[in-house]
């Protein structure tokens, strides 16, 4: 069966998720492995998301921004983009590829980017395969002693 | 050139007397006696006649900065600092959870200190590898000059040039033998946080047992925290009953943190930490 | 009475595998731990002490009780059950054998039973391993200190030691008695070897480790006297980080918390150790806490050893084994302290 990655997305709701809604209602086709979920901006993302997220089985965490200088509270993104820097830095340190976390500035009026972005890394990720090693499969059992 | 321990003993015992009957700090954080010589304790001398205990030899590789939070704020402090400890300081300083104004730095130079558990020398493997205090009020000592000066980050080459499977094995492998007794957040200086995420139940960061999953929520996310502010003192690693390298992770991220932004932990108190700063000419580069 | 040498230990380890699961010290990054054997070759009795101590045999620091699913009914949780085959525990040193036992009184001497606890504590033959009385013990034991000989028998159902090549085994326990007559990798013991024994056990009790002896009821009396004197506990506090390295690695320390994980639907609840050093050790679901400073809890752990326990039970509740003072990353001496005291 071909494998179809699950990506989360998390996007500021003042540039990315309207850019989304955008791409939406000019009917862009993009892949469906995005799950989106709206934060005020990215620097409400904290970095536990991204880690608690490939723990519970994404294969690949997406993150939209307004672009630097845009943010609608000035300079939430300027910390988050040093923020994430370093949660990408971490997650390769771990073993993780780095090409499945990835932070894009799309602005509201950038639905074709947003498609762009969409469709890119989804093929992206497709080709890394299955995320395996933060993936809790189950309930852990106690060791035995 | 060695360092003389004694030396350091008798000036750090001779300026704790005068600050104390002076008045002018209410505690001295300092070294004391232990059980036996090679385990020393961490001491706080309120008195001028506590001074009489007070120790220091290769084993008192303690980082007395963490004990910093504990005292009410503007209570006057006088603090024997190493190299890392006084780095340690500076970034408590930046984070405003002391001021300047309100600490006495006893600075002591010096290297060769040994853990007392291994007996091993700790130098810049796991350490930030420094021989004099950043910041002092009063030098213990003289300057450490002439000793081979070695990158803290020397140790990591093995460990980048690994592949990514390796590398998530080996952390993979070393995470799971954590077994949550947090001994590590405690023993940093920069853990001052109350709750620490990983006790919060609304919203529940990570597993509580012991078990991979948990384990590796609880590690990254601490080595994030203390992105652009962990000191290098490598007292995590020296505290965990384990034996896990901690300051492994810690070194790299300090690492990365230097190179995208430009800053070491703990350099100046002028410097803001690098995770809550920003400069409108960073690049997305470092995103990449 | 029965021997074996030592290089042949191997066959008796295969042979107590065939009866059922053996977990002996084995050889680690950070030093000896009980683990389950799965090879008879791992077995090693070259070991001082272990790490973490073998109360996890009865008392692991995860045990599962309840699984469930949110989306069903809670009729259809499933109570966690243990199936245990019989399981040796071999090489436990004499004071975390006397461990077992006190610990046997709070999971099952007070009336309300444990049923893991006790499931467990039935299927276990403790294997006892004396310590070597021609060594200086490790600096930081004081077990002799508690009244534990260094080859004291007490709480192991076998007891072994070693002279020269050979490790001796003796029954000390009913139990003991039955499976040690139904090993055939183990040969008699000559009555050189009897007395061998017999004179090593008392010789044991002579046998020192720092501290003098002082009487469990004037140490209870003392830290009781002792326990509103702030400055006191505040000094002695004043090192401690306040982690739980040392009631991790102590046998006798048995604080536990209750908590659910859970992976989408599917949950589980278990039990995991818990530490009286943690801060929301004592949270109250009100926002209170009663002790939310470093000395209240210091002296808490060390009046429920050496006062509480003592007076509820008429025993201390520590065996001397060293393993909080060689783990403690502050160098904090549990006995000093309880010296200390008396001094005080
Ligand atoms: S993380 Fe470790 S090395 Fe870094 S400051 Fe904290 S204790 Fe020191
Ligand atoms: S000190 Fe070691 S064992 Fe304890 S919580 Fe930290 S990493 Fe885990
Ligand atoms: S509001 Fe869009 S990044 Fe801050």
């Amino acid at each position: 069966m071909d494998f179809e990655p699950k990506i989360l997305g998390i996007a500021c709701n003042w540039c990315t998720y309207t850019g989304a809604d955008l791409a939406g209602t000019t009917r862009l086709q993009y892949p469906q492995n995005l799950r989106v979920v709206r934060v005020m901006c990215s620097s409400r993302i904290n970095p536990s998301f991204i880690f608690r997220a490939f723990q519970l089985g994404a294969d690949g965490v997406l993150v939209g921004g307004c672009h630097p200088g845009d943010c609608h509270y000035n300079t939430g993104n300027l910390y988050a983009r040093r923020r994430l820097a370093v949660t990408r830095k971490i997650l390769e340190f771990a073993g993780i590829e780095p090409g499945r976390f990835r932070v894009e500035w799309i602005s509201a009026s950038e639905g074709n980017k947003f498609a762009e972005v969409v469709t890119e890394f989804t093929e992206q990720v497709r080709n890394l395969g299955p995320q395996t090693k933060f993936k809790i499969e189950q309930l852990p059992t106690p060791e035995k002693i | 050139m060695s360092i003389n321990f004694k030396q350091i003993e008798e000036k750090l015992k001779s300026e704790a007397t005068k600050l104390l009957e002076e008045g002018k700090v209410g505690v001295v954080l300092a070294y004391g006696k232990g059980y036996d010589e090679n385990h020393p304790l961490p001491f706080v001398a309120r008195k001028a006649s506590d001074v009489e205990n007070i120790v220091f030899n290769e084993y008192c590789t303690a980082n007395m900065a963490r004990y910093i939070v504990r005292y009410p704020r503007g209570t006057k402090i006088a603090i024997a600092v190493k190299a890392a400890d006084s780095r340690a300081v500076i970034q408590l300083i930046q984070e405003d959870k002391v001021k300047r104004e309100d600490l006495v730095i006893l600075g002591i130079p010096a290297y060769g200190m040994k853990n007392a558990k291994t007996g091993e020398v700790v130098d810049s493997k796991t350490t930030c590898g420094m021989y004099n205090p950043v910041i002092y009020d009063t030098l213990l000592g003289e300057e450490v000059h002439g000793q081979s000066v070695v990158s803290p980050y020397d140790v990591l080459a093995e460990y980048e040039a690994m592949d990514k499977e390796a590398r998530w094995a080996f952390w993979k492998k070393e995470l799971d033998k954590c077994i949550r007794c947090y001994a590590c957040r405690k023993a940093c200086p920069m853990c001052y946080c109350d709750p620490c995420f990983i006790d919060q139940n609304k919203p529940k960061w990570g597993e509580k047992s012991p078990e991979s999953h948990g384990n590796l929520m609880y590690h990254l996310t601490r080595f994030h925290h203390l992105a652009g502010r962990c000191i290098d003192c490598g007292e995590c690693s020296r505290a965990c009953p384990v034996d896990i390298p901690l300051y492994l992770f810690h070194k790299k991220v300090a690492k990365d943190c230097e190179e995208m932004f430009g800053q070491a932990a703990g350099m100046s108190i002028e410097d803001k930490p690098a995770l809550v700063n920003f400069r409108v000419e960073d690049s997305d580069k470092i995103l990449e | 009475m029965k021997k074996t040498s030592i290089n042949k230990i191997s066959d008796l380890a295969a042979e107590l595998l065939g009866k059922g699961t053996l977990v002996a010290p084995v050889k680690e990054d950070a030093g000896f731990n009980f683990r389950e054997i799965s090879n008879a070759g791992q077995v090693d009795l070259n070991f001082y002490n272990t790490l973490m101590s073998p109360k996890s045999a009865f008392f692991p620091q995860t045990e599962d009780f309840v699984r469930y699913d949110k989306n069903k009914s809670v009729l259809d949780a499933q109570c966690v059950d243990l199936n245990l085959k019989p399981v040796f525990l071999f090489g436990v040193r004499p004071c975390d054998a006397k461990s077992f036992q006190i610990m046997d009184i709070h999971f099952s001497g007070t009336g309300v039973v444990d049923p893991y606890w006790k499931k467990r504590r039935e299927a276990t033959t403790v294997f006892g391993y004396a310590f070597d009385i021609n060594t200086p013990a490790d600096g930081a034991d004081f077990y002799s200190t508690l009244n534990i000989g260094a080859a004291d028998p007490e709480g192991s159902d076998v007891f072994m030691m070693k002279r020269g090549d050979e490790l001796l085994l003796k029954a000390v326990t009913p139990k003991g008695e039955t499976l040690l007559a139904s090993l055939t990798s183990l040969a008699d013991a000559s009555a050189d070897e009897q007395k061998y024994f017999d004179d090593t056990v008392a010789a044991g009790r002579d046998f020192k480790t720092r501290f003098t002896c002082v009487d469990d009821k004037v140490i209870a009396k003392k830290l009781e006297d002792l326990f509103h004197k702030t400055e006191f506990w505040e000094k002695i506090s004043d090192a401690c980080l306040s982690c739980g390295a040392c009631t991790f690695v102590c046998p006798t320390c048995y604080c536990f918390d209750i908590c659910d994980e859970t992976l989408f639907s599917k949950g589980v609840r278990r039990r995991v150790w818990d530490a009286c050093m943690f801060t929301d050790f004592t949270l109250e679901a009100s926002g209170h806490n009663p002790r939310t400073k470093v000395y209240q809890r210091l002296r808490q752990k060390i009046c429920h050893k050496y006062s509480f326990h003592v007076r509820k039970y008429g025993v201390i509740s520590c065996v001397g084994c060293g393993r909080c003072t060689r783990n403690c990353p502050v160098n904090i001496d549990i006995f000093s302290i309880v010296d200390e005291a008396l001094k005080a």
